[in-house]
């Protein structure tokens, strides 16, 4: 190689400015198009729980609001949350637990196999549900939109 | 040279693009249904409409606002034919007789519920399918009606469907595993063996042979049925024709809730069976129900599908309840009375709704093991006046 030639290959730069702009702007649609998927979820905030045991409502409770519930149910509440343990009836128990500032609810607890439930993300908008097949509960947003289904089968 | 990597720079970018934009909300299953677009909404990004099949005369159901201010919802749970079962009734519980009424209501549904499953249990010895199934071939056994009136539907959706719904298939089922039987096998080595599976087959499909029959005396009607003459050789020994009326019994069921709904003049409320049939009257705040149908391949059970109902009953199946893996193939209870064998359809759910529930029972089974096109083409030309989904892989 001549040393023109090696001068010449010295002097031209690996990255040209054309090249830095077309790699900028895939960058920024890369970083866009992650944002936009994980913003444009719908996250309304969580507004209440409500239990089912089975096909009964055993357990309802508003942020804001005193809870109620029924006598299978067992409910503990300080300032930073409400600890709600079910009974089945059948020596079944799930315990719950409402935490007041995150506004989220999660199973903590349970006596069923396998504990699913107890691993399922807690429910922190209008649009989860946690269900314990084995205790047929069901814990579920208080204020569903009226879009969302009153049954599931 | 340095072109080249730079397009291969901006290749790989574009495809870390593309991946970042699809994979999130990547559509894998497909929705097969009858239903106009704004008969129903599918809330699950991983759905698709795969196809829309012509004909449907079904009407579509809508909400609307109640005035039922004192209302309230009741509810009872009942363990019958080895599932539970849901009752919830509205009424205005706030006075006295309301709820009287209701604890005389659910009493006489679980009363009801216990009858029909002493007539069609397969594991119960007195009852009449228990004894159908001990009788040797080609004997006539006296019946109660509710067994004549559910093998009279199973009769009709056979013969409707060319066979693809059979429950003279007990045996397959049993031999995978299902219908109450012991285990699951664990290895392809325990799975039954081809020629044996063949035999049991052959003996299904003579349930067309399965014969009903009637006579009146001075103390009513008698109720008769003969069992086919015909048995196969199965280690040495002779097999003849077993059934199993479970799924259609509990539709059966349903229908006949459904009735004690009206008879008790109860318009608010429903009846689930095993999450499988449904009898559903009015909400007694919006009218229609907003019915979710589950999404068989969600481990949570979300729904994928949902559709406004209102005073309709409906039966869904799924390979999702009763199955296992052996070697990453999904064994499910559903047989196809073709191979003798679980389904391979590619078909994971189907769901009927309207007419009666032992009807929809039998059809969605025998939508499941028909696969997409037949059940599509099934659908256009015989079930016209029901709302039929089905998803598929």
């Amino acid at each position: 190689m001549s040393l023109k030639k090696i001068e010449q290959v010295k002097k031209d730069r690996g990255f040209k400015i054309f090249d830095l702009i077309v790699y900028g702007a895939v960058i920024v649609a890369v970083i866009v198009s992650f944002v936009v998927i994980f913003t444009t979820k719908n996250s309304d905030p969580l507004t209440g729980i409500r239990v089912y045991s089975g096909a009964q409502v055993v357990f309802e409770y508003a942020f804001g609001e005193k809870p109620t519930h029924s006598d299978s149910v067992t409910v503990e509440e300080n300032d930073a949350g409400i600890t709600v343990k079910v009974n089945d009836g059948d020596g079944g128990f799930n315990v719950i637990y409402i935490d007041k500032t995150a506004r989220t609810a999660k199973i903590v607890d349970a006596n069923c196999k396998g504990k699913d439930c107890a691993y399922f993300a807690p429910i922190d908008d209008n649009n989860k549900i946690i269900y314990c097949s084995p205790h047929g509960l069901r814990v579920e947003p208080l204020f569903r939109d009226l879009d969302s289904p009153n049954i599931i089968i | 040279m340095k072109t080249k990597v730079k397009l291969v720079a901006v290749s790989i970018a574009l495809c870390v693009i593309a991946t970042g934009v699809t994979g999130c909300n990547n559509p894998t299953y497909g929705v097969h249904t009858n239903m106009p677009q704004d008969y129903y909404e599918i809330i699950d990004d991983s759905y698709i409409i795969g196809s829309t099949i012509e004909g449907c005369t079904a009407e579509k159901c809508e909400t609307e606002l109640l005035d039922n201010a004192g209302y309230s919802t009741e509810g009872r749970i009942f363990y019958s034919m080895s599932v539970e079962a849901q009752l919830c009734v509205s009424d205005n519980f706030k006075e006295d007789t309301a709820k009287e009424k209701f604890t005389q209501f659910s009493k006489a549904v679980y009363a009801k519920l216990n009858e029909i499953d002493k007539a069609l249990s397969s594991t119960v010895a007195s009852s009449d399918v228990s004894k159908f199934n001990a009788a040797a071939a080609g004997a006539e056994l006296k019946i109660s009606k509710i067994t004549y009136d559910v093998l009279s539907v199973a009769k009709s959706v056979y013969e409707l469907t060319d066979g693809y719904y059979n429950p003279a298939l007990y045996y397959n089922v049993q031999a995978y595993g299902f219908g109450g039987a012991e285990t699951y096998p664990h290895t392809a080595a325990e799975l039954p063996k081809d020629e044996i599976i063949q035999k049991y087959t052959l003996l299904a499909s003579h349930f067309g042979e399965v014969a009903l029959s009637e006579t009146a005396d001075e103390n009513g009607v008698n109720y008769f049925v003969t069992k086919p003459d015909f048995t196969v050789e199965v280690d040495g020994k002779t097999l003849a024709m077993k059934l199993d009326l479970g799924g259609i019994g509990k539709g059966y069921a349903v229908d006949v809730i459904d009735a004690m709904f009206d008879e008790y003049g109860y318009e608010y409320g429903y009846f689930n069976f095993g999450a499988s049939s449904m009898a559903v009257k009015s909400h007694f705040e919006q009218g229609a129900y907003n019915m979710g149908f589950v999404d068989p391949r969600s481990p949570q059970r979300d729904p994928y599908f949902m559709t406004k109902i209102r005073n309709e009953k409906l039966s869904t199946s799924g390979d999702n309840e009763q199955r296992y893996f052996i070697d990453g193939v999904r064994y499910c209870h559903i047989i196809d009375p073709t191979t003798g064998k679980p389904i391979r359809t590619g078909i994971m759910s189907a769901t009927v709704i309207g007419g009666s529930a032992a009807e929809d029972d039998a059809l969605t089974t025998a939508i499941m093991a028909m696969g997409k096109e037949r059940a599509s083409n099934f659908i256009k030309e015989k079930l016209t006046d029901r709302k039929v989904v089905f998803t598929c892989e």
